[in-house]
């Protein structure tokens, strides 16, 4: 479904990420780990076209890496940021309605849909986003992400500055939205949680991919494990 | 076409205002001195350029500080082409490129003032738009200062701080009540729009904006060239009304007062910009008669030269200080009437 390779991303002048190449399998999840500063949210960023890059990113066998970013959206790439970073000035129902520009013949229906499966955000449904709370607003987020009905949905630290009981809840979600065969491209500095449900996982770090292998590769490394879980 | 919840919801707050602005308005025409009825025009003025720095600062939350620039350019351009021959020969004897030998009928005047300001709006925007934040700020004032000397030194086409003379008095009040009721419905309008929605996404986080698709930079030009063409607007309702323009009233001080109805009423809501500009239009009048020295239950008060613009500016200051949202905040009229969930 989607094919890297040989990613450079840039900031300005600096490079951020230094020619890396993986792969997300249609209805599998792939995560990539790493510490702060690795280039995993540069690498979300190339994917969606908001950050420069140089390099092939091939989407349903279409090289997608010259392209603007709402036309990678139409082609069903849909990400939630780093930090929620919903849009704080605006209603629970006005962010799900900009979630779904691209997609206005489904809104009202997905709308209603996203209120059943989470009541808290039709209760809250005027409400401006920046009065909800953090596992509320990574809700939102990533139903926010949904509304363009994506082929494939690129999390970005989906657990970053939560109460692991709401980590819980949230990667539950995740889980379920597996389960409906989504693909999704994980990107986690909390790696045990995110090798529970990656089938295949890439390791990061200073712009270059380190290690890759399936999850039973990583968890039985110990080394692996140590450096990803901060004990080395 | 099917209208969302909060498009159905700011219909609703549009015409709750527009009903206010046709009530006072519709007083004032009845029961106005000629000295009243004049005040009430010049604020539903003010209030059309409100609304207007509404549809850029209320949703791209972008500091705009040119706009009284382009309600001059409005009021230039409509004055120029609609003024009389006989007239223009005596105020503009040496206007270039023929500006003294045509007139037009009002209605084509003013589509033609709309256009010139949309173009050099559209000019300006392409600049402006990929900036933010403060360098917008800053190129706006300095569109501002530029506009100005224009109109003070090329005194052969607008006779600088003389007085441009001999305007068609075409407007009455229900003209700009009508106007304005317009303006109230495409500037709610437009804040409830797929636009709208997601330019004030972009003011909130520009990055997250980009990556769901938004497109910024043509949003914010799309806001800041309907925010010129309703400036423009304004600006012909001022001319056609007054049937003589200057300089002087498109510059700081109409920039600082325009600025701060915004700001009092809240710069997010249209009621914001409808409830602030009414609050300073009439707050200011009664000022004004303070500054005069009054004599109030038998004690003669002193006479307090430029009483106005103290209040005017601890008005800003105040707001900033204990409600930076202004008055509305983020509720619309609408809020108070209308149950919150279905």
């Amino acid at each position: 479904m989607l094919v890297v390779q040989n990613l450079n991303v840039f900031h300005g002048p600096i490079e951020a990420v230094h020619g890396i190449s993986f792969t997300v399998k249609e209805g599998s999840c792939v995560s990539l780990l790493g510490p702060n500063g690795a280039g995993k949210t540069s690498t979300i960023s190339a994917i969606t076209g908001v950050a420069k890059s140089t390099g092939r990113i091939m989407f349903a066998d279409e090289d997608i890496s010259t392209l603007p970013v709402e036309i990678r959206i139409r082609k069903g790439i849909a990400v939630s940021p780093e930090g929620r970073r919903v849009f704080a000035n605006l209603s629970v129902k006005e962010n799900l309605r900009l979630g779904g520009a691209y997609n206005t013949a489904n809104v009202d229906r997905l709308i209603a849909e996203w209120f059943e499966t989470f009541p808290i955000l039709a209760e809250r449904r005027d409400q401006m986003a920046g009065t909800l709370s953090g596992g509320e607003q990574q809700m939102l987020a990533i139903a926010r992400a949904l509304m363009s009905e994506p082929r494939i949905l690129l999390l970005d630290e989906p657990s970053l500055g939560l109460a692991p009981k709401i980590v819980t809840q949230i990667f539950e979600m995740i889980k379920r939205l597996k389960e409906k065969r989504m693909t999704i491209l994980l990107v986690e500095q909390n790696a045990t949680l995110a090798l529970r449900l990656s089938d295949h996982a890439y390791l990061l770090n200073n712009g270059l991919i380190v290690a890759d292998g399936t999850a039973e590769t990583f968890g039985s490394n110990d080394a692996l494990m140590a450096e990803l879980t901060g004990l080395a | 076409m099917t209208l969302s919840r909060s498009q159905k919801r700011g219909l609703v707050g549009a015409s709750l205002l527009a009903l206010v602005l046709i009530l006072i308005g519709t007083i004032a025409t009845y029961f106005g001195s000629k000295y009243q009825l004049r005040i009430v025009y010049g604020s539903y003025v003010s209030l059309m350029v409100v609304l207007a720095l509404q549809v850029f600062m209320g949703n791209a939350r972008i500091t705009n500080l040119s706009h009284s620039a382009f309600m001059g350019i409005g009021a230039y351009a409509a004055a120029i082409c609609v003024t009389p021959i006989a007239m223009k020969k005596i105020s503009l004897p040496s206007a270039p490129w023929g500006l003294n030998a045509f007139a037009l009928d009002p209605v084509t005047s003013g589509v033609i003032a709309i256009a010139i300001t949309a173009i050099i709006a559209l000019l300006i925007g392409l600049i402006l738009v990929r900036l933010s934040g403060i360098g917008a700020t800053i190129v706006s004032l300095a569109v501002l200062v530029i506009v100005h000397s224009l109109f003070l030194y090329r005194t052969d086409i607008f006779k600088g701080n003389q007085a441009f003379f001999g305007i068609p008095q075409v407007f009455t009040l229900t003209s700009a009540i009508i106007i304005a009721v317009i303006m109230v419905y495409v500037v709610r309008g437009f804040k409830e729009s797929r636009w709208g929605i997601a330019l004030r996404a972009s003011a909130d986080d520009e990055i997250s904006a980009a990556a769901m698709g938004v497109n910024v930079h043509r949003l914010r030009l799309l806001a800041w060239v309907l925010s010129c063409v309703l400036l423009a607007v304004a600006g012909i309702a001022y001319s056609y009304y007054l049937g003589t323009i200057s300089a002087r009233p498109f510059y700081f001080n109409h920039v600082f007062l325009t600025l701060a109805m915004l700001i009092l009423g809240g710069m997010r809501t249209v009621t914001g910009a409808v409830l602030g500009t009414f609050i300073i239009s009439f707050g200011l009048e009664w000022v004004r008669w303070l500054e005069t020295g009054p004599t109030i239950l038998g004690q003669k008060f002193p006479e307090v030269l430029g009483l106005s613009g103290v209040v005017l500016g601890s008005v800003i200051v105040l707001i900033m200080a204990l409600r930076p949202g202004g008055i509305m905040g983020d509720r619309e009229i609408e809020d108070f009437i209308l149950k919150n969930t279905e």
